[in-house]
C-alpha cells in the first residue's frame, strides 16, 4: 500500500504554499535570479544579433563563398572530382586558360566586343543568386556590364565568333547564342559571358587549332606525341666513356651503357648487327621524348651512328596468342648497313605519320606472309584494339611495328589516348583543366577549404579574412559570455544554496511535524528541491521578460541602420527553454544540500523545539 | 459513524519494550513491561515531567526506535496487522511513515499546525495525504462540532490558544485514524475547556471505536474518564543513570 507517489505532489503543494506564505523572501530570491539572468540573456542576444547581422551581409553574397586558384596550373579530372566530393563544396566547375577564353560577341551585326567566356554548370550560386538561370546548350548568361555594352537584354540572340590563326591564316567560326538571363550588377562589374563548360572547352579546342566535329568546326585532331623508354645507338666505332657521357648532356637522357648481345636480343628479338657496337641510352624513371631523339641525332652527326628508340614491357595480343613487340623505323640504306631487311614504312619521322603508314606491322615466320588486316590488342598500355595491316615477314622473333606507333602507344601510360575511327587514328585526350571556380556550401566552410588547398601547395584567392574576422569575434564574444555566465552562475548558485538551506533550518519544526503525520524522509527531501525549481521557473520568467523589454529598447535605439529582419539583440527561439533548463539544473543542484539537511531532521527532536 | 471492531485483538500491544537514551554522559532508560490498548479504549498516561512520557509517545508515534523489544504490534483491522518491532529492525521507514499517515493521529502540545496553510488546508492535509474522498464536507462537519467552523479560512497564527488546540485535535482526527496520541492537549487551555476536551475524547473513543492515548501530568483530569491509566516508577540508579518503568495503575 505504497502511496509515496502521491506524497510528492503533496510536498510540491506544501513547498509552493510555503513560498507563497513567505512571499517577500520568495520575491527577493526570484529577483536575484532574474537580475543574473536578464543581463546574461542580453549579452547573449547582442552576440547572436551582431554576429548574425555581420554574417548575413556575407552570406547573401556568393562572392564570399568563392574560392579560385591564384595561379594557372593543370588540374586533372580526378583531382577536381575529389575536391568536388568535399562536403564543404557546393559547386565546382573547371575553367580553361584565360587567354583561350576570350570570345567575340556581337548583336544585330553591330561591331561587337571581346569578352571573357566563363564556364558554368547546374547549381552555380553566382548565377542563381544574382538573378540568373543556368544556361542550356546554345544559351548564355551575360553579366550586366556585358549586356549594357552589347545593348541586349534577356531573350535576345547574339553571335559568338571564335577566331584563330593557323598556318598564317586567320580562321573563324560563328555560332548564335540565346541570352537566357542577364545578371544583376552584384555578380561583378566585368563584361562576361557564361556558357556551359562544353562550349568553353570547344572554343578552347578550336583556338588551339583542333576541330570540333559536333559543331562542324574544322581543324586538326590531337595526336598522341611519341615517348620511349630509351634509345639504342649503333656505332661502327666503339664510343669511349667520355663520348658516351657527352651524349647524355643536354639531350634529356641520363644513362649511357653498352648493351650485350643477349640483352639486345631480349629487348628487340633482332639479330645482332655484325661489326657494330650498341649502346643503351635511357632515363631510369621518366620518358624519352622525340625531342631527345632529335637532340641525340644532332650530337651523333658525322659518326654514321644509327638510332633505334625502344619501349619496354609492351606486347602484342594477336587473335592466336601473345607476341613480343618491337618498334623499328629505318630507311633502306640504314637497314642495309645493319644487315637487316628494311621495313616498308621507312625512316623515323619526327611528326606523327599518316594512319595508312602508321597502322602496319611485320610478323615473324609464316604469319607474315599474307597481306591482311588484324585487330590486335596491346598488353601493358592501352585497353583498346587497333586494326593493323600485316605487310610482310619480320626477320625478328617479335612483331615489328613503326617506332612512331610504338612511341604513341607508350604515351598512353602517361596520358589518356583513345582510338577514334572516324577521326582516323589515335587521339590524345584532354589532360585536365587550367583552373576552377569553386563555391563553398557556407561561408564557414571557406576557411577549411582554403586551408586544405593551401596545404596541398595551391595558392588560392578567397574572401577568407572577412569570414575569419567574424569567426574570431564570435569566439571572443562567446568566451566573454561564458566568463560572465560562470560568475553569474556562482553568484546565483550561492544565493540559492544559502536561501534554501536557511529555509530548511527555519522549517525544521514544520518539517518534523510533516514527518510525524506521515511523510517519509524521501518525501521531505523534495521540499527544498521543489522550492528551488519553482524559484527557478519564476526567475527565468521574470528574467526573460526583462530581456525582452531591454532587447526591444536596444533594437529601437541602435538598430536604425539595419535592414528589415535584422536586429542588434536577438536570441534564437530555443533560448528561453535553454535558459529555463539551465536555471532548473542550477536550482536543483543548489537545493541538494538543503534537501540532504531536510532528510536528517528527526521528528522526535524537531516537534518539541520552540 | 460507528465502526464495529469484531476482532478481540488489541489495537496496540507492547511487551518488554526498552528505550535507552544517552546524552552527555547521562543515561535514561524507559522500560515498558506491558502496554495494551483495545479499540474504543481511552488510555491515560500520567506522570511528572522527566519521567519518560515523551519517550513513550515517540515510541508509540513510531518516530523513535526501541532499543530492545519483545513484542510491539499494531492491529488496525482483522487483515491489517503490523509488526512494528519487525519494521524497526529492518529500518523500513517508509512503512512506518505509511502507518503514521494512515492509522495514527497525533495532537501536539503546541498544536503543530503548519503556519503557511489556513485552518481548512491544515485539516485537509491528512485527508489529502491518504487520498480520502469527501474530505471538505467531513472537515466542515467536524469543525462545526468543535466550534471552529468560522475560522476555517484563517491562518493558525490568528487563532486563540483554545481554537488552535481544537484545530490541532481535529487535524489528528480528520483522516479517521485508529489510534490517536495526545501529548498534553489541555496544557494551553483553562480547566473548564480542558475537561470538555477530555470529555470529547472519551466520547469519540466510545462512538467511533478509536483508541486514544492521552499523556498528561494532571491525574485529576483523566481519573474519572480513563478506561485505564499508566504511570511511571522512576528510580535514580546512580548520579547519571535514571530508570523509569511504565506500569498500569490499578484503579
Amino acid at each position: 500500500m505504497s502511496v509515496s507517489g502521491s506524497q510528492r505532489i503533496r510536498v510540491f503543494g506544501l513547498a509552493a504554499a510555503h513560498l507563497r506564505h513567505e512571499w517577500v523572501l520568495t520575491l527577493c530570491l526570484v529577483s536575484a535570479l532574474a537580475a543574473v539572468l536578464a543581463p546574461l540573456l542580453i549579452l547573449m542576444g547582442l552576440k547572436e544579433g551582431t554576429i548574425e547581422t555581420l554574417r548575413d551581409r556575407l552570406v547573401q553574397d556568393p562572392v564570399f563563398r568563392e574560392v579560385r586558384p591564384a595561379i594557372t596550373r593543370t588540374f586533372d579530372q580526378q583531382w577536381l572530382d575529389q575536391l568536388r566530393d568535399n562536403s564543404g563544396v557546393a559547386f565546382l566547375t573547371p575553367t580553361i586558360l584565360p587567354a583561350s577564353s576570350v570570345i567575340h560577341l556581337s548583336a544585330d551585326n553591330a561591331s561587337g566586343e571581346l569578352m571573357d567566356l566563363v564556364p558554368t554548370a547546374g547549381g552555380d550560386p553566382l548565377l542563381l543568386e544574382n538573378g540568373g538561370v543556368i544556361p542550356g546548350p546554345d544559351e548564355c548568361v551575360l553579366s550586366s556590364e556585358a549586356a549594357r555594352r552589347l545593348g541586349v537584354k534577356q531573350g535576345d540572340q547574339i553571335d559568338a565568333r571564335v577566331t584563330r590563326s593557323r598556318a598564317g591564316r586567320i580562321e573563324a567560326v560563328e555560332t548564335p547564342l540565346h541570352i537566357a538571363a542577364v545578371l544583376t550588377p552584384r555578380a561583378g562589374g566585368l563584361a562576361r559571358i557564361y556558357t556551359p563548360l562544353d562550349f568553353v572547352v570547344d572554343v578552347e579546342a578550336y583556338k588551339e587549332g583542333r576541330g570540333v566535329a559536333t559543331r562542324g568546326w574544322k581543324g586538326e585532331s590531337a595526336r598522341p606525341y611519341m615517348s620511349f623508354d630509351g634509345i639504342l645507338v649503333f656505332s661502327q666505332t666503339p664510343l669511349d666513356p667520355v663520348t658516351r657521357t657527352g651524349l647524355v648532356v643536354n639531350t634529356g637522357l641520363l644513362k649511357a651503357e653498352s648493351i650485350t648481345a643477349d640483352g639486345f636480343a631480349a629487348l628487340t628479338g633482332m639479330p645482332w648487327p655484325d661489326g657494330w657496337h650498341a649502346y643503351d641510352l635511357s632515363v631510369p624513371t621518366g620518358s624519352v621524348t622525340s625531342s631527345s631523339v632529335e637532340a641525340l641525332k644532332r650530337k651523333l652527326r658525322g659518326r654514321n651512328a644509327l638510332l633505334m628508340p625502344y619501349a619496354r614491357g609492351m606486347s602484342l595480343q594477336l587473335p592466336d596468342g601473345e607476341m613480343g613487340l618491337t618498334g623499328l623505323s629505318l630507311s633502306n640504306e640504314q637497314a642495309s648497313r645493319l644487315g637487316w631487311a628494311a621495313p616498308p614504312w621507312g625512316d623515323l619521322s619526327a611528326t606523327a605519320l599518316e594512319s595508312s603508314r602508321l597502322f602496319q606491322m611485320l610478323l615473324p615466320g609464316d604469319a607474315g606472309e599474307s597481306n591482311r588486316e588484324l585487330s590486335v590488342g596491346f598488353n601493358g598500355v592501352v585497353g583498346f584494339n587497333l586494326p593493323l595491316r600485316v605487310v610482310g615477314q619480320s626477320h625478328s622473333s617479335q612483331a615489328l611495328v613503326p617506332a612512331e606507333l610504338l612511341g604513341m602507344l607508350r604515351t598512353a601510360r602517361e596520358r589518356a589516348v583513345s582510338y577514334q575511327q572516324e577521326d582516323g587514328g589515335l587521339v590524345l585526350e584532354r589532360a585536365g583543366y587550367r583552373g576552377f571556380r569553386l563555391y563553398a556550401r557556407s561561408i564557414d566552410d571557406v576557411p577549411a577549404l582554403v586551408e586544405r588547398l593551401r596545404g596541398e601547395g595551391l595558392e588560392v584567392v578567397a574572401e577568407v579574412d572577412a569570414i575569419q574576422r567574424i569567426q574570431v569575434l564570435d569566439r571572443g564574444l562567446t568566451q566573454l559570455f561564458w566568463l560572465i555566465a560562470v560568475l553569474g552562475v556562482f553568484g546565483a548558485g550561492a544565493v540559492l544554496v544559502a536561501s534554501l538551506y536557511a529555509a530548511v533550518e527555519r522549517e525544521r519544526k514544520d518539517l518534523g511535524v510533516l514527518r510525524l503525520i506521515g511523510l517519509a524522509r524521501t518525501d521531505v527531501f523534495w521540499f527544498p528541491v521543489f522550492q528551488g525549481a519553482l524559484i527557478a521557473i519564476l526567475g527565468v520568467g521574470i528574467g526573460w521578460l526583462g530581456y525582452v523589454l531591454l532587447a526591444e529598447v536596444i533594437n529601437r535605439v541602435f538598430g536604425g541602420e539595419l535592414s528589415p529582419g535584422q536586429a542588434i539583440c536577438r536570441l534564437p527561439p530555443s533560448y528561453p527553454w535553454l535558459a529555463l533548463l539551465a536555471t532548473l539544473v542550477l536550482a536543483v543542484i543548489s537545493s541538494l544540500m538543503a534537501a540532504w539537511k531536510a532528510t536528517l531532521i528527526e521528528p522526535a527532536e524537531a516537534i518539541r523545539e520552540e | 459513524m460507528v465502526v464495529a471492531i469484531t476482532s478481540t485483538l488489541p489495537v496496540l500491544e507492547m511487551q518488554q519494550v526498552l528505550k535507552t537514551r544517552e546524552h552527555a554522559g547521562s543515561r535514561f532508560r524507559l522500560s515498558i513491561p506491558e502496554l495494551t490498548v483495545y479499540a474504543g479504549e481511552f488510555v491515560a498516561v500520567v506522570g511528572e515531567s522527566g519521567c519518560g512520557k515523551s519517550t513513550l509517545l515517540d515510541l508509540l508515534a513510531l518516530i523513535s526506535k526501541p532499543s530492545s523489544v519483545q513484542c510491539y504490534r499494531m492491529t488496525f483491522t482483522e487483515n491489517e496487522q503490523r509488526d512494528v518491532a519487525g519494521l524497526w529492525s529492518s529500518n523500513d521507514e517508509n512503512a512506518l511513515a505509511a502507518i503514521r499517515r494512515q492509522h495514527l493521529g497525533y495532537v501536539l502540545q503546541t498544536g503543530g499546525l503548519l503556519p503557511y496553510l489556513n485552518v481548512r488546508d491544515n485539516l485537509l492535509l491528512p485527508v489529502r495525504m491518504n487520498r480520502l474522498p469527501d474530505g471538505r464536507r467531513r472537515v466542515q462537519e467536524m469543525a462545526q462540532r468543535m466550534g471552529v467552523a468560522d475560522c476555517l479560512h484563517r491562518l493558525p497564527d490568528s487563532l486563540s490558544g483554545g481554537q488552535r488546540q481544537r484545530v490541532a485535535i481535529l487535524r489528528a482526527l480528520s483522516h479517521s485514524p485508529r489510534l490517536v496520541l495526545a501529548d498534553e492537549p489541555t496544557a494551553a487551555v483553562d480547566k473548564r475547556r480542558a475537561r470538555l476536551i477530555v470529555e470529547d475524547f472519551r466520547a469519540l473513543a466510545r462512538d467511533q471505536g478509536l483508541s486514544i492515548i492521552m499523556v498528561t501530568h494532571d491525574l485529576d483530569l483523566v481519573r474519572s474518564v480513563a478506561d485505564s491509566t499508566y504511570g511511571f516508577e522512576v528510580t535514580q540508579v546512580s548520579d547519571n543513570d535514571i530508570q523509569s518503568v511504565c506500569c498500569k495503575e490499578l484503579s
